[in-house]
């Protein structure tokens, strides 16, 4: 139930009562950061590549197309940098974070469980509604404010900073929303909700619907009429908590449709434009309306007029939060991200921008999808280079998630031996991710260009890359060897671990490296007694993990299967799954497993568009690691990241951070 | 408008009405729908009541493109 009303109302209250004091508090916001640059001229940029590989690196630059790569290569190194158990990115990024392992900060996947409900939820964020509220006739007016809560735990690197008064930018840093209060200027990335609180659901508006429409995952598919050239439709806006039954609030809107020629205009509230077929508008703000002439929650959207005949279709993006109007935390201090509203101009707030969801349902063609996500990728470079552009001293950090979506959505377009493999496909896109390489590269050259003697420069991601040729439906092997069972009075159930017979279950999973114990005392239902009993079935499913073969190639399915107690420890640790699993180059966890489904199979090829993944065995997708300083490690992993940070700047990890510092000693220090 | 009535003994009510006094509730009625929405949340899990909430789950976890 995202936005909280109750939050817009008290940020309502608080501007109708401090309107006068704003731009004083903007003002001693810069004075502030001013003081506390003032002190500092070490600098130190780290670029965050989401999903850069290697290998893909490696090759680019030996074939002499990452002319700015090489050199930093040259300068400082290139190293593969090792990446979380398991390599999901709210995992890693914890883990650059907090320079802690997931003991510790408590983010084990994308998607955890609750125990006693064996419901699934996003790992990174939980929103809890108001507590109290008063209903008058159909209104519910929230009595007491409701909360959103960062699950990860433990110090960030930059509140470290903060404490030493190191001035410090943090542009969409993942896991971090609603972004952990800190005198740095931040600005929360994956895991920031939609205006429907979900990660995006984009809306699609047709004559015609697609057969299976209703079944389309992360997007709503809306039949319209097409009326003497017209189309009415509604926007469908966040859940109205003010209203009894919580009914979605909406906001009109209407499309002429010109008689002969390929283009519409649209009008949403005060607003009209035109579009010619296979144009993408500027961004649209819109005002849903919670309690007439009372209280209003704003959002932004993007339309993209796919066809006006003979199917209409039109895309609508999701409705993202407001950077000018924010409905919930986005940044800190909280007026930055309208700062970097005004002086960049609307930019997506959802945590993962590009929309791979319209794609996988076929609702964007490949081509249109690349040029969505080339909107993204435009305005995450846009924060960035206002950020660079004033680094006076201090620490900037920049995330950039388009080698990350691209590599899932196009890695069938380069390798041959894909499910989803096509020579058209191919013919388009084969050297889209190549392209996006050298994209990353002109940005790189950018950066260096503005290097000096006071500047250090890391390059990084969080992992690389591997084919996602083949699905292991993980609870159905655990059914078809006896450690799961199901209700035989009841169908197949599709997710949720619905129709499971607890009392005949020793393990389940859930997530998409997770394996779970069904343990009494944790468990709602559990069997499993704690001690030797559950330490020796664990070792029986992993030995069994370990040993099966795809019938279709003979190749193992899993090289590696870890225990969550030998790799893990602090005290989340009971919340851990049991066993993580490490899937094999080409595998993955099958799409209907990873929220505890029970598919018809246990292999099966994976023929969706989303083609490349990494979310498998962590020694074969490492990220990668560059810097224009010597690094000195061998082997460096993410946890050393947030001990270098903190040793650029003089600072001394606390204990218990395993990590260190990727460069010698500087001297004098 | 009306919603359905349900029976209360005497003391009860009247402890209820020392409670709503107490706490700043504003009426009986809400003080009493807020304890059993807080119970019946309790009962049927943290996700909330039952089959609706999970299409609720569902659509928030579509979002992510790892999942279908």
């Amino acid at each position: 139930m995202i936005p909280r009303p109750t939050s817009r109302c008290r940020v309502n209250l608080l501007w109708r009562l401090a309107a006068g004091f704003l731009s004083l508090l903007a003002f001693g916001v810069v004075l502030l950061a001013c003081g506390r640059s003032a002190g500092v001229q070490r600098k130190l940029i780290v670029l965050g590549l989401d999903g850069m590989d290697p290998e893909l690196l490696g090759r680019y630059m030996d074939e002499g197309k990452l002319p700015n790569f090489a050199r930093l290569a040259q300068q400082g190194g290139f190293r593969r940098l090792g990446t979380s158990i398991p390599p999901q990115s709210p995992v890693a990024w914890s883990n650059l974070i907090t320079g802690l392992n997931p003991g510790e900060h408590g983010i084990f996947d994308f998607i955890h469980r609750d125990p006693k409900t064996l419901l699934p939820y996003l790992s990174t964020s939980r929103v809890e509604p108001p507590k109290r509220a008063l209903r008058l006739g159909p209104w519910v007016l929230p009595l007491s404010p409701g909360r959103v809560t960062l699950l990860r735990e433990r110090k960030a690197f930059w509140e470290i900073l903060d404490g030493h008064r190191v001035p410090a930018v943090i542009l969409r840093m993942p896991a971090n929303f609603p972004p952990v209060e800190s005198e740095s200027r931040t600005l929360a990335g994956m895991g920031t909700p939609d205006m429907l609180g979900t990660y995006g659901t984009f809306a699609f508006y047709t004559d015609v619907p697609p057969a299976g429409a209703e079944r389309i995952s992360g997007g709503r598919v809306y039949p319209v009429r097409v009326a003497e050239f017209r189309v009415a439709a509604q926007l469908v806006g966040p859940y109205n908590t003010f209203r009894r039954g919580e009914p979605p609030a909406t906001v009109d809107f209407a499309v002429w449709l010109d008689p002969t020629e390929a283009v519409a205009k649209l009008a949403v509230q005060e607003q009209e434009f035109v579009l010619r077929e296979g144009e993408w508008s500027d961004w649209v703000v819109v005002e849903f309306t919670l309690i007439p002439h009372l209280e209003t929650v704003s959002g932004i959207c993007k339309f993209y007029l796919k066809q006006v005949r003979p199917v209409f279709q039109l895309y609508v993006s999701p409705i993202n939060i407001d950077p000018a109007r924010p409905a919930l935390p986005l940044s800190t201090p909280e007026a930055y991200v309208r700062e970097l509203q005004e002086k960049t101009g609307y930019f997506y707030t959802q945590g993962m921008a590009e929309d791979t969801r319209a794609l996988s349902a076929g609702l964007l063609t490949d081509a249109e999808y690349v040029t969505q996500a080339r909107m993204v990728w435009e305005e995450q470079r846009r924060l960035f280079l206002l950020e660079l552009g004033r680094l006076q001293g201090g620490f900037l950090f920049g995330y950039f998630s388009g080698l990350d979506q691209n590599s899932h959505m196009f890695w069938r377009a380069f390798d041959e031996r894909h499910p989803a493999y096509t020579p058209q496909t191919a013919a388009g896109f084969a050297r889209l991710l190549e392209g996006q390489y050298r994209e990353m590269d002109e940005l790189l050259g950018e950066v260096m260009a503005r290097l000096d003697a006071d500047t250090t420069l890391l390059v990084l991601s969080d992992h690389g890359f591997a084919p996602y040729y083949r699905s292991f439906n993980l609870n159905t092997w655990l059914l078809e060897r006896g450690y799961a069972a199901l209700r035989l009075d009841r169908p197949r159930p599709a997710d949720f671990l619905a129709n499971v017979d607890w009392s005949r279950t020793r393990a389940y999973g859930l997530g998409l490296n997770g394996l779970y114990l069904n343990r009494r005392g944790r468990e709602r239902d559990g069997i499993v007694p704690p001690g030797a009993e559950a330490e020796a079935l664990l070792e029986e499913i992993a030995q069994e993990l370990l040993a099966v073969r795809d019938p279709a190639t003979q190749r193992p399915v899993i090289t590696r299967v870890d225990r969550a107690a030998q790799v893990y420890s602090g005290p989340h640790l009971a919340d851990a799954p049991d066993l993580l699993i490490g899937y094999n180059r080409g595998y993955r966890a099958g799409w209907g497993t990873v929220l505890g489904g029970f598919p018809g199979v246990v292999l099966e090829d994976n023929r969706e568009v989303w083609s490349g993944d990494h979310c498998i065995d962590f020694n074969l997708v490492p990220g990668v690691l560059l810097s224009n300083r010597t690094i000195r490690a061998d082997a460096p992993t993410l946890l050393d990241i947030a001990p270098t940070i903190l040793a650029e700047f003089g600072i001394e990890k606390p204990p218990g951070m395993p990590g260190q510092s990727l460069f010698a000693p500087r001297p004098g220090r | 408008m009306f919603g359905h009535r349900i029976k209360i003994d005497d003391e009860l009510f009247d402890n209820i009405k020392k409670c709503v006094a107490l706490a700043g509730y504003s009426s009986t009625g809400e003080f009493v729908t807020h304890v059993l929405e807080r119970e019946v949340q309790r009962l049927l899990g943290s996700s909330g009541q039952g089959p609706e909430s999970e299409e609720e789950l569902r659509k928030r976890l579509q979002g992510l493109g790892y999942i279908e």
